[in-house]
């Protein structure tokens, strides 16, 4: 892979390849919004690879997405945009694609055998009018909850429980033993991902795209539909005081000091237990959500927009051909905590909680998380609407036609 | 803040070969300079004023127009008539923007021109330390309000901040966990605000009360009248301009919160504290929903003529008739 | 005419005040309020020199157990932010290199236009005076897609004579308004006087009026470049990623979505970052209040 890689830039660029150091690197700038120690790592996997290849990675990251997008959005505007930016697969960059703003690197994907090694549900999001456009680097599972084993023990939990009602049973046992059952960060996109996580494991994977990528009402005014609502409303009664607008590893903290049992949370959420030095499997545990039969996923890409320089270009087309490197694969989920796209890798250095997600993926019981299928603007209402329902439960009809009309309202 | 006025007895008399070829001397002179006096400053006001035109006012009739398309993240052409406002106001995060900046409004202006007020009233009395008292009220203006919410969130914080620390030493009736519910939230921004305004309205206060006549505090001592009465019937009424000023400038603040907002509690419980600069922002560039960010600042803009406007005139009334009455 | 002053000898200084029960109240008052407002400076001071273990205690108001002044050596030239770890000294020289001329062309146009409206009774100036006021309540958040287009059309998007631009234009309500007001409250005779002296627009303005707007001209200096300096928003959108103010720096180290919060750190960067419009503030507060004094405010 990295001698094609190699041939092809040298090729391309019209160097002496004697030596793989090369005269000038070819500056690609990235726009992201990966800050924090993880994701920098995970970063680095990269950087490394590119280098090899004779690009340097210039890093545009700000801090929140908001932020981000209006940096990158009016720089678009402005009809200056950074040649690669990192993105979500599906309709996220649907509009900028739509509008001819984006460069495929659709013959790139195909000669690094993406368009067979990669899920259908991922290539079917990724391509836009037949062509691939984004090229994605990793998965990250949200349909689990990790929990503290000595809590479990100290709360007389032997085993994680297998439904919902066996799991509000010992929610009561932690309780009784005087700690907080689930840690909540009370932010509106953390809100979200956890109604979705209880709603696949209610209404199964076929339930949950049948309400999001189908955007069919009779399911969402089944009564599987209202009894996660109902469970989502129940769960007030086992969070703690003060969760409102806590950040979500401030949460996490909780669980990885003993404070409280578990927290419904992606997989990213292993990064801060790894900084705290526990292993899972020994001092934590995850789980899918008790009856899930499926794992929702959303995946990180990256999307180019076109530029006018030809060794931008050139430059834009490497990378996307290291993100489908199965090496550099594997080497930045194990620093993000995430897991590959691609399912011909070697996953026997993910740790057990990317393996329960790599083994769903695998049998294709996989659920795009909604921002792949909503629109922006759909997934803005839609936070309106489950951070103010938490913060003021109505009634359950009432979040249902509010669901509704989100899913109307594209 | 009035319209200026200023008058003018015009210009002087000049000698002339004749009367009458002297008079339309005088009045061809005295166009001429009339002509050239106004010339120059037209010439000098050309740049902001062609600021103002092409870019604000064409700004924001560009604003109105992107309102009545369909555009999502970029602008597209295509007109939809007023549908975006009808989706406007059938948002609930909008109808709590705008019940929000009403409080905001009221309370942050009310509060800080009256704690401001008191403080400059304070200050005045001739009391020692003056300096340092002026320097802690007025630091926190110099912060931004990124720096100020951040703070007053972790102080309302109730497993970190001042609740958690009365009831560790046994005050266990003590709450002021302001942000952590739908009601209360937006009091809290309230408070972050009014304490980052109040030493700015002191200062302008200050100022204005050393303008005062000081002879007053002796006529009305040996009036017997007391010194609260003084300051309401006497002293506050001289001080309307300055308390004008600092009403605008408070408002024109109020209105553009954002950073504040989002620093406390970005919005929630919920989205109990959406304020309408948030609402606009996330959905110009987050939402990509430019229809909707812009009917959303068309609103706002027609909301502040609508009251602006009045009042402006209103004075321009009043300054005319002092002027006719003098 | 009492004796004392008929021998010249006349007293000066505040009246000598006894500690009366009124007194001693308003002492009270202005303690409680001082109080309130030193709260939040008293936390973020002592949070950046404790320890993360410390401030996971959650005893905001206790002292530090020792003086550890690592957070902030980290926050000023390591405190990392994704891939670069420079702490916020990165972008101190972008916010110095954007504040500054900002301020001094925002004020020195506001004082011209303030002048022109104000002394000149040219047509249409109070309808433009009046307008300008207006634009003052809009959120800026309606001008930013046209700026962009703007300034992407002569190619200025993304550069530091761009962010400048956007400064200057966005600070004409305020400034002018300031400007206006002050020259209004000065005394007609003045400019008479120096029109019959034979003085032109650009002499008068030069010679009399620009240096009679000393105080004004503190006042308005301080306000932009404290509103300039702690500005997020603009600088983020129009600065380029080569000229990012200090402020993009605070929020990148302060708010990454995922990974631990250091706590010590960020309040020791947020103090930085604020630093140079305290110590404006400090240093010039006296000049502040004679300034707002010295007739601005006649309304």
């Amino acid at each position: 892979m990295h001698r094609l890689g190699l041939s092809v830039f040298c090729s391309v660029a019209a160097l002496s390849c004697a030596a793989p150091a090369l005269a000038d690197p070819i500056k690609l700038e990235v726009a992201n919004s990966w800050t924090s120690g993880g994701e920098a790592a995970a970063k680095q996997v990269i950087i490394d690879a590119l280098a090899k290849k004779g690009v340097e990675w210039v890093d545009s990251s700000i801090a929140g997405f908001e932020s981000a997008n209006a940096a990158f959005n009016s720089r678009l505007m402005a009809g200056n945009p950074p040649p690669v930016k990192a993105a979500i697969a599906g309709l996220d960059q649907s509009e900028v694609i739509g509008q001819g703003l984006m460069t495929d690197i659709d013959a790139t994907a195909k000669a690094a055998g993406a368009d067979k090694a990669l899920p259908k549900l991922l290539l079917d999001n990724v391509t836009f009018d037949g062509k691939i456009y984004e090229a994605p680097i990793e998965f990250h599972g949200e349909s689990m909850y990790f929990y503290s084993m000595p809590v479990f023990a100290k709360a007389g939990i032997a085993a994680p429980p297998k439904t919902w009602d066996e799991m509000f049973a010992d929610l009561d046992k932690v309780k009784a033993a005087g700690l907080i059952p689930v840690a909540w960060s009370g932010q509106g996109w953390q809100e979200v991902k956890t109604f979705n996580t209880i709603l696949l494991s209610v209404i199964g994977t076929d339930g949950f795209n049948k309400v999001y990528t189908d955007k069919d009402e009779a399911t969402v005014r089944s009564p599987g539909f209202a009894k996660a609502v109902d469970i989502f409303n129940k769960l007030h009664n086992y969070i703690q005081p003060g969760s409102e607008n806590l950040n979500w590893n401030d949460a996490t903290a909780m669980v990885i000091t003993g404070k409280a049992a578990l927290q419904f949370e992606g997989d990213w959420a292993k990064g801060e237990f790894v900084n705290a030095k526990q292993t899972p499997g020994k001092d934590y545990g995850c789980e899918f959500a008790p009856g899930s039969d499926g794992t929702i996923i959303i995946s990180d890409v990256f999307a180019f927009p076109k530029v006018k320089d030809a060794d931008q270009q050139k430059a834009q087309q490497i990378l996307a051909e290291t993100v489908f490197d199965p090496k550099v694969q594997v080497d930045f989920s194990l620093k993000k905590g995430s897991f590959p796209v691609r399912a011909d890798v070697d996953t026997s250095a993910l740790d057990i909680c990317a393996q329960k997600d790599v083994a769903m993926v695998k049998a294709g019981k996989v659920a795009p998380e909604q921002a792949i299928v909503l629109t922006p603007a759909q997934n803005g209402t839609l936070t309106d609407l489950i951070s103010q329902y938490f913060a003021a439960p109505t009634s359950t009809d009432a979040f249902v036609d509010g669901f509704v009309a989100m899913l109307k309202n594209a | 803040m009035g319209i200026g006025s200023r008058s003018d007895k015009g210009s002087g008399n000049l000698p002339g070969p004749t009367p009458l070829a002297g008079q339309v001397r005088r009045i061809a002179m005295g166009e001429r300079r009339r002509v050239g006096r106004v010339a120059v400053p037209m010439l000098a006001l050309l740049p902001v004023a062609a600021i103002v035109v092409f870019f604000y006012i064409g700004a924001t009739l560009w604003t109105a127009g992107i309102s009545l398309t369909d555009s999502r993240l970029l602008p597209t052409g295509k007109f939809i008539g007023l549908t975006q406002y009808q989706r406007l106001f059938a948002t609930p995060v909008w109808q709590t923007s705008l019940v929000n900046l009403v409080i905001l409004a009221v309370l942050v202006i009310g509060g800080c021109l009256v704690l401001g007020t008191l403080l400059a009233i304070a200050l005045d009395r001739a009391v020692r330390f003056e300096n340092s008292f002026r320097t802690i009220f007025l630091y926190p203006y110099a912060l931004s309000f990124v720096v100020t919410g951040l703070v007053w969130q972790w102080l309302m914080n109730p497993g970190l901040g001042l609740q958690a620390t009365a009831q560790q030493l046994g005050w266990t009736w003590f709450v002021f966990d302001w942000p952590q519910h739908r009601e209360t939230a937006i009091y809290a921004v309230v408070l972050a605000g009014l304490w980052q305004g109040a030493g700015f309205v002191m200062v302008l206060m200050l100022a204005g009360l050393r303008g005062i006549d000081q002879d007053i505090w002796r006529a009305t001592r040996i009036e017997g009248i007391p010194v609260t009465r003084t300051y309401w019937s006497i002293v506050l009424p001289q001080l309307s301009p300055t308390i004008a000023t600092a009403l605008i400038l408070l408002a024109m603040g109020v209105i553009r919160t954002y950073d504040l907002v989002v620093a406390m509690t970005n919005g929630g419980p919920g989205t109990s504290t959406s304020v309408p600069a948030k609402f606009i922002i996330d959905n110009l560039f987050g939402r990509q929903n430019l229809g909707l960010a812009t009917a959303g600042a068309t609103v706002m803009l027609v909301t502040v003529l609508a009251v602006v406007v009045p009042i402006a005139y209103a004075q321009n009334i009043r300054a005319a008739r002092r002027r006719n009455a003098l | 005419m009492s004796l004392v002053a008929a021998a010249g000898i006349n007293p000066h200084g505040p009246k000598p005040q006894r500690l009366t029960l009124p007194r001693i109240g308003l002492y009270l008052f202005l303690a409680c309020a001082a109080a309130f407002f030193l709260l939040p400076a008293y936390v973020m001071v002592l949070t950046s020199l404790k320890s993360m273990d410390e401030i996971r205690q959650a005893h905001i108001f206790a002292l530090p157990a020792a003086l550890d002044f690592s957070a902030w050596a980290t926050a000023w030239g390591n405190a990392c932010a994704g891939n670069e770890c420079q702490g916020v000294a990165f972008g101190f020289w972008n916010s110095v290199k954007i504040a500054v001329p900002s301020t001094i062309i925002s004020v020195l146009f506001g004082a011209f236009n303030g002048y022109a409206l104000s002394f000149w009774r040219a047509p249409g100036s109070k309808l433009l005076f009046g307008t300008i006021v207006l634009l003052g309540f809009i959120p800026l958040q309606v001008f930013l897609y046209p700026m962009v287009r703007l300034l992407a059309t002569v190619g200025l998007f993304a550069t530091l004579p761009g962010i400048v631009i956007v400064h200057v234009v966005f600070s004409v309500p305020l400034v002018t308004l300031l400007f206006r007001n002050y020259y209004a409250s000065i005394p007609i005779e003045l400019f008479k006087a120096a029109r019959v002296d034979g003085a032109g627009f650009w002499r008068v303005f030069t010679s009399i009026m620009l240096p009679m707007s000393t105080p004004m001209l503190v006042v308005a200096s301080l306000m932009q470049l404290t509103g300039i300096w702690n500005d997020f928003l603009l600088g983020l959108v129009f600065a380029g990623r080569d000229n990012l103010p200090m402020t993009v720096q605070l929020n990148n180290i302060v708010n990454t979505t995922m990974g631990e919060r250091f706590y010590n750190v960020n309040m020791a960067a947020t103090i930085l970052t604020a630093a140079v419009p305290l110590i404006a503030y400090f240093v010039s507060g006296r000049w502040f209040v004679r300034g707002i004094t010295a007739g601005s405010v006649k309304g």
